[in-house]
């Protein structure tokens, strides 16, 4: 399918047949992609897809009852004080009727309707529901999935009938639509291939090219399943425009409320005249059903196709994102180690020195520091030092350990975690001004 | 070419058979049902008779309110008994509608009165119904470990051939999936629902999962119903559970096609995102002789897939 080719360039190397089949499975895109990826990581994302996905659709069910409900449900309201109007009007212009006898009529008349009798009318040129061609749509539309409604089996025989009936021709007519699906990308790509390769002499890139013919295979396909029925329907059945696409799009995705039939006359109840149809229309209708759905599932599953690819480019995106943001963090906190590792092991250097120097100076000074508080001149110029290099290291506490004698024990110098109660001033200044 | 002529040959023969397949519905639903049609029409009659006779309505004037009457109650609105109906586009109704538009059940009771409504829906349907699509073929992927793959390796390694592991394995999905998902749903239905028979619950089940949706039966629409939004997005639910379950079942049993030769030799679509997707066929790989098939046949089976996202008339496709 030109859609998938568009979108992922690998798979075009896949594809390498000239035809454009106008059936090629999603799969034809994720081929090349899940080759790459390891198992554990795709089953992990998938979750993670899958839930996102079904929220989405929980979502997308919310929206849209609140659109329908807004938009219905005053037309509803209108319905309904008209019809009790209409009933209250009836009551009073006759008399004789009592609002009993009258709801029973209707009951009894609207299930009527519901099994397919329509009651009003003259009943003598009625054709029946059931005679031949109308079962035999109504067969069709049973395996197609669509299920109109407009008529349905009553009886338990039918009943039961219906439920074996679809069960083998459901998948029959599967066969069948993967078929007729088949041929007709076929023919279409045909088409495609002769056109390519007109256009190829213009020297235009594969990718327009593959869009080009999306777009044609999209504008042909709506031209014939969709708007030529659309205005066929609209003549013969008298529906409106919107109607008659309304029909055609309800038909062709199998959804099928069944308001609008084509060959019921299902627009209006009670219509007496009914349109005189051809013989052979139910059975053209029915044809195009076939087809039209082949045409739908392929639109329907490109549309499907650009979800995935969507999904997946997302998925690709933010993994690169996070993959980014991952490395971004570990870049700038292994930085901030090494700057931290740095200074530490910059002042650790200066606290080294310091008490060698110390050592030397105790030596020769023989200075008790725990006693002698007279600040020379000097002395005072290298304490003020040590207080601004004090600043620059804010989060330092410098500390000596307490000197009572020329030496201490150990000479050891603690950078942090004793109090600076114990640092001695004058000694550091004394240290660190002669590095 | 061998395998193109094959292909029309084949497919005409499928229309064939198609056609015959649906004149014989036909046959069997007209004899079936239009006694039942006419026997209605005659009592209709008498009893349309019946009331103009005791009363001074003339026939014109009681068409004309019939009419009437039978157009509101295909949108929905009864006319019946002046108590207040709950509306139908409430907010879990709209959303229940949304839904059979969204999984293409479609069951009409309730359809679009305004313009607007038809034109939202026909936009709305065609965004949906493939993203429906998407969910349910995402969800049944990752079903498919738990619920088949892993299975049928239970039954092979105790000792069972690869082929009826997995016919016996399909044969057990079959029978749990019709217990949980048609007898029991039918039997919950038949009870709440007042008018409705056990065949009557089955039918519902059965015309729902199928996504045919005929609409003759749709739960919550009695009037008097008690908890209607609950009851609602239950059957919403059930109705989505029940879809994915089919689907998987499709599935399992086109795979099991695929290992006996079936969708080769009728050149029918292979079920292959699983090769691509799972990587994993159905049976386990120290069966050498048929991983092969899968791959070398793939060329070949490829010009005849159609359109495989499992739309919705791929509850027959895999």
């Amino acid at each position: 399918m030109a859609a998938p080719d568009l979108l992922d360039p690998k798979s075009a190397s896949h594809n390498s047949k000239p035809r454009l089949s106008f059936s090629a499975k999603p799969v034809v895109l994720n081929t090349p992609d899940d080759d790459d990826e390891c198992d554990t990581r795709t089953m992990v994302m998938r979750w993670k897809t899958v839930s996102a996905i079904f929220f989405l659709v929980v979502l997308y069910l919310i929206i849209g009852a609140t659109v329908f409900r807004a938009l219905e449900q005053p037309h509803e309201s209108s319905q309904k004080l008209a019809i009790l109007a209409e009933k209250l009007d009836f009551l009073a212009m006759h008399a004789c009727v009592n609002s009993s006898e009258l709801e029973d009529l209707v009951k009894q008349v609207v299930s009527a309707v519901r099994a397919g009798v329509n009651p009003s009318g003259n009943s003598s040129n009625q054709m029946s529901l059931w005679d031949i061609s109308s079962s035999f749509f109504f067969a069709g539309t049973v395996i197609t999935t669509i299920g109109f409604g407009n008529i349905s089996p009553h009886t338990e025989g039918g009943r039961i009938f219906c439920i074996i009936y679809a069960l083998l021709g459901i998948p029959l007519f599967g066969f069948l639509l993967a078929g007729v699906g088949d041929q007709l990308g076929t023919i279409f790509g045909k088409g495609i291939a002769k056109v390519e390769k007109m256009i190829v002499k213009w020297k235009v890139s594969q990718t327009k090219i593959r869009v080009f013919s999306t777009l044609l295979f999209i504008l042909f396909g709506c031209l014939i399943f969709v708007a030529l029925p659309a205005i066929i329907f609209k003549h013969i059945e008298g529906w409106s425009t919107l109607e008659s696409i309304y029909f055609v799009v309800i038909t062709l995705t199998t959804i099928g409320f069944g308001d609008f039939v084509a060959g019921e006359k299902g627009g209006s109840v009670g219509a007496s005249e009914t349109p005189e149809y051809l013989d052979y229309y139910k059975p053209v209708v029915l044809f195009w059903i076939l087809v039209g759905l082949a045409y739908f599932a392929a639109v329907l599953s490109m549309i499907g196709d650009w979800f995935r690819v969507i999904s997946k480019k997302t998925k690709e995106e933010v993994g690169e994102f996070r993959a980014h943001a991952a490395e971004w963090t570990a870049n700038v906190s292994a930085e901030f180690k090494e700057t931290r590792r740095r200074l530490s092991v910059d002042i650790y250097d200066k606290f080294q020195r310091a008490a060698s120097i110390k050592r030397k100076l105790s030596s020769e000074l023989g200075i008790n520091a725990s006693i002698n508080q007279e600040m020379t001149p000097g002395k005072r110029t290298l304490s003020a030092n040590l207080y601004e290099d004090r600043d620059t290291y804010p989060n330092l506490t410098l500390s000596l350990s307490p000197v009572t004698g020329p030496l201490t024990k150990n000479g050891s110098l603690y950078l942090n975690g004793l109090s600076p109660d114990y640092a001695d001033r004058r000694e550091i200044a004394i240290i660190e001004n002669i590095k | 070419m061998h395998s193109a002529g094959r292909s029309w040959l084949l497919l005409t023969g499928f229309i064939l058979f198609y056609i015959i397949y649906l004149l014989f519905g036909a046959l069997v639903f007209s004899s079936v049902e239009r006694p039942q049609e006419d026997q209605l029409r005659t009592e209709m009659k008498a009893l349309k008779e019946e009331f103009l006779n005791q009363s001074c309505v003339n026939a014109a004037s009681l068409e004309h309110f019939l009419v009437k009457v039978l157009t509101a109650n295909k949108y929905g609105v009864s006319v019946l008994k002046n108590t207040s109906m709950p509306s139908n586009w409430d907010l879990a109704s709209s959303m229940f509608f949304a839904n059979t538009l969204v999984t293409t059940v479609g069951y009409g009771h309730t359809t679009p009165l305004s313009d607007t409504g038809k034109a939202f829906s026909i936009i709305y349907a065609l965004i949906g119904v493939p993203f429906t699509m998407l969910v349910l073929t995402a969800c049944v992927q990752r079903l498919m470990y738990p619920l088949v793959l892993a299975p049928v390796g239970l039954l092979q390694r105790s000792g069972m051939e690869p082929r009826p592991a997995t016919v016996v394995h399909f044969m057990l999905l079959l029978i749990l999936v019709v217990l949980c998902f048609f007898l029991a749903p039918a039997a919950v239905f038949s009870t709440l629902e007042v008018s409705w028979s056990l065949l009557d619950g089955l039918y519902f089940c059965f015309i729902s999962l199928c996504t045919i949706g005929l609409g003759d039966f749709v739960p919550g629409t009695q009037p008097g119903q008690k908890y209607r939004p609950l009851y609602q997005v239950s059957v919403m639910i059930y109705l989505f559970v029940g879809l994915m379950m089919m689907y998987l079942l499709l599935r399992t049993f086109h795979k099991m096609a695929d290992l006996h030769g079936l969708t080769t030799f009728l050149q029918l679509p292979r079920c292959e995102d699983d090769l691509d997707e799972d990587r994993e066929p159905i049976v386990e790989d120290h069966h050498e002789g048929q991983t092969p098939r899968y791959l070398t046949d793939k060329a070949a089976s490829r010009p005849l897939e159609p359109g495989s996202q499992p739309s919705y008339n791929t509850i027959n496709k895999g």
